[in-house]
């Protein structure tokens, strides 16, 4: 294929994502450096930086960063660790039975993100079940706390993301090097060394890939938190999308807002540019 | 690694396999059973797990009153039911059919409410197929075209959209929600399906290419080439000859988009006031922290809207997670 029928096919495509991504994206830069409010929408008034200065020293706005930070440190890797023993677990098993566990699995990920954190929480609410456990174990009445609060959007947030790990490691073990296993076998080596040695190496592509997703997903959080808090601040359980969602729709600036998607666009791009310099190498060698 | 085969062993491996399950599934079967409790039990302390079922949760979720000749209405569907059904059998020996089947199907969606006096969640259903339906065939549509460009290309400017593809797709969704709002504001395209759907092409389509490139990669060059040289056209031999042999992939493509449109919250929460979808509408039985509302109400409401989604992808659990495994294993 030539360069011209290759611009001929990626050409509606492309059209669609400069018109709806990258354009929105230089209107929301144009945007952040104006004054706007819902009732002055088509009379934005320029204002230079000064949206960008006010976000930088909010408190809340750092506050929330550092929640999202947290929230990435613990469950990322713990997501990636879940997923890599269901998907080893799985593989011990076959046919039927291998799809009945794996349908069950993907429960989590199918339903709605919004509903899993209703479904959720209905565990956790004064009449649900884990309640009354807790009641039963520690005598006292399981409350949210800022502390609670943040334990269980974690443990949702892992609990919604281990299915797609599943997923990605289970289609990576499908093309293990099989002749590698058998020999490492014959040498005495371990089912544990096998994992750290073979397993683990042939699998370094996916891990990175999912770490990344991971990362980019955790950053959008947004639907579980609205579903246990209604976006309520005193929890201290606002991630960055929810404090940006905030300053939009409750405190009504669209423009400052608009700073914050953007400051927000920054800290994720840095985060990832070793990433998309791994994958430029990996695309550049493929070729 | 190769399966264990001492038979204790086999026992632990499936005891574990089963506390995995019980992980991902007990929060949606204590759901399942709350949806069926009346409002006293659900609130009973401590929780009751065998009660009386009832139904009163969904009756009050999907319609409005009774309508007078109930049980007209309800023999009248089960017949369509029924001949669908013998249809969708007999669809195997006339391909045709499964067209017709689809669009019975739709006219019966579209008449109910004139019939019954449904409740908002039933409007929010037919606009959630409505989106999801109109952002599949966009995105899978042109992503194709881009994917196969991608597989058959190997210049510079390939890998140029691939990396910009993935730095499209991890940036955060208010960067481009923000700006959709305001001119969805000033063109009086606000509320209308027509942005939503859009609006979910676009923030699909890096994913979506690069899904569409790993798949088309695995088709052999000479088929189309040999296409071409029987006279055909590039995008005739991607049309003719590539899309039919790939057509599982494309269709498992379309799942993954069904799934992010389908539970896609935020975008449709801004851009949308009326039209909303069943995932937005879920929202309003979102309680605060005190009242936990009623908890019959709100398990039914949800398991009403998961119900479609899951029976879908359960139902095609194969082709979806060839889906997902497409954009991640190469590429």
């Amino acid at each position: 294929m030539n360069r011209k029928t290759f611009f001929g096919f990626a050409a509606p495509s492309s059209f669609v994502m400069f018109v709806l991504l990258i354009f929105p994206l230089v209107y929301a830069i144009w945007l952040g450096t104006n004054f706007i409010t819902f009732n002055t929408i088509n009379e934005p008034r320029f204002v230079g930086l000064e949206n960008f200065q006010t976000i930088l020293r909010d408190p809340l706005f750092w506050a929330a960063m550092r929640w999202t930070l947290l929230i990435i440190a613990i469950t990322v890797p713990t997501h990636l660790f879940l997923g890599f023993s269901f998907a080893l677990l799985l593989d011990q098993f076959q046919g039927r039975i291998r799809a009945f566990y794996m349908a069950a699995l993907l429960m989590p990920m199918i339903v709605v993100p919004l509903i899993g954190m209703i479904v959720f929480r209905q565990l956790f609410d004064p009449p649900g079940l884990f309640a009354y456990i807790y009641r039963l174990i520690t005598g006292g009445i399981f409350v949210f706390t800022p502390l609670s609060i943040q334990t269980l959007i974690v443990i949702h947030t892992i609990w919604i993301y281990t299915p797609w790990a599943i997923v990605l490691f289970f289609a990576g073990m499908q093309s293990l090097p099989g002749d590698q296993i058998d020999a490492s076998a014959i040498d005495g080596a371990s089912r544990l060394q096998q994992v750290r040695h073979i397993i683990v190496p042939h699998l370094r592509a996916l891990i990175i890939l999912a770490a990344a997703i991971g990362i980019m997903d955790a950053f959008r959080l947004y639907d579980n938190v609205f579903a246990l808090t209604r976006n309520n601040p005193i929890f201290g359980a606002n991630t960055i999308m929810v404090f940006n969602y905030n300053v939009a729709f409750s405190v009504n600036r669209l423009g400052l807002a608009n700073a914050t998607a953007i400051i927000a666009t920054i800290a994720i791009m840095v985060a990832l540019i070793p990433f998309l310099y791994y994958m430029y190498r990996e695309q550049i060698e493929a070729r | 690694m190769q399966p264990f085969k001492n038979p204790v062993t086999r026992v632990f491996l499936h005891i574990g396999m089963l506390i995995a399950v019980v992980y991902s599934t007990l929060p949606f079967a204590w759901t399942l059973l709350n949806s069926f409790k009346t409002k006293k039990d659900a609130i009973a302390r401590p929780p009751k797990i065998s009660f009386e079922p009832n139904l009163t949760s969904y009756k009050d979720l999907m319609i409005e009153s009774v309508p007078e000749n109930a049980a007209l209405i309800v023999f009248v569907l089960l017949a369509i039911l029924v001949v669908l059904v013998l249809l969708a059998v007999k669809a195997k020996r006339f391909p045709i059919l499964n067209w017709v089947v689809v669009g019975v199907l739709a006219i019966v969606f579209w008449t109910i409410p004139n019939f019954v006096d449904t409740a908002e969640i039933y409007d929010n259903f037919l606009n959630t197929i409505i989106i999801c339906v109109g952002a599949i065939i966009i995105s899978v549509s042109i992503g194709a075209l881009a994917g196969y460009g991608l597989a058959r290309y190997a210049g510079f400017a390939a890998v140029v959209l691939v990396i910009l593809a993935i730095g499209l797709r991890s940036l955060p969704r208010l960067g481009f929600l923000l700006p959709y709002f305001q001119l969805g504001q000033s063109s009086g395209l606000y509320d209308t399906h027509f942005l939503v759907i859009l609006a979910l092409v676009a923030i699909q389509q890096p994913f979506t290419i690069v899904m569409m490139g790993s798949i088309f990669r695995l088709v052999p060059p000479d088929l189309e080439e040999a296409a071409m040289i029987d006279g055909a056209s590039r995008l005739g031999a991607f049309i003719r000859v590539v899309v039919p042999i790939m057509w599982p992939g494309i269709f498992a493509i379309s799942l993954f988009t069904l799934l992010v449109s389908y539970q896609e919250f935020l975008l449709v929460r801004i851009l949308t006031q009326s039209n909303q979808t069943l995932t937005v509408g879920m929202s309003a039985y979102v309680g605060g922290l005190a009242v936990p509302g009623s908890i019959p109400r709100q398990s039914g409401a949800a398991v009403l809207s998961a119900l479609p989604l899951v029976i879908v992808l359960l139902i095609f659990q194969k082709q979806f997670v060839k889906g997902l495994t497409a954009g991640a294993v190469k590429g």
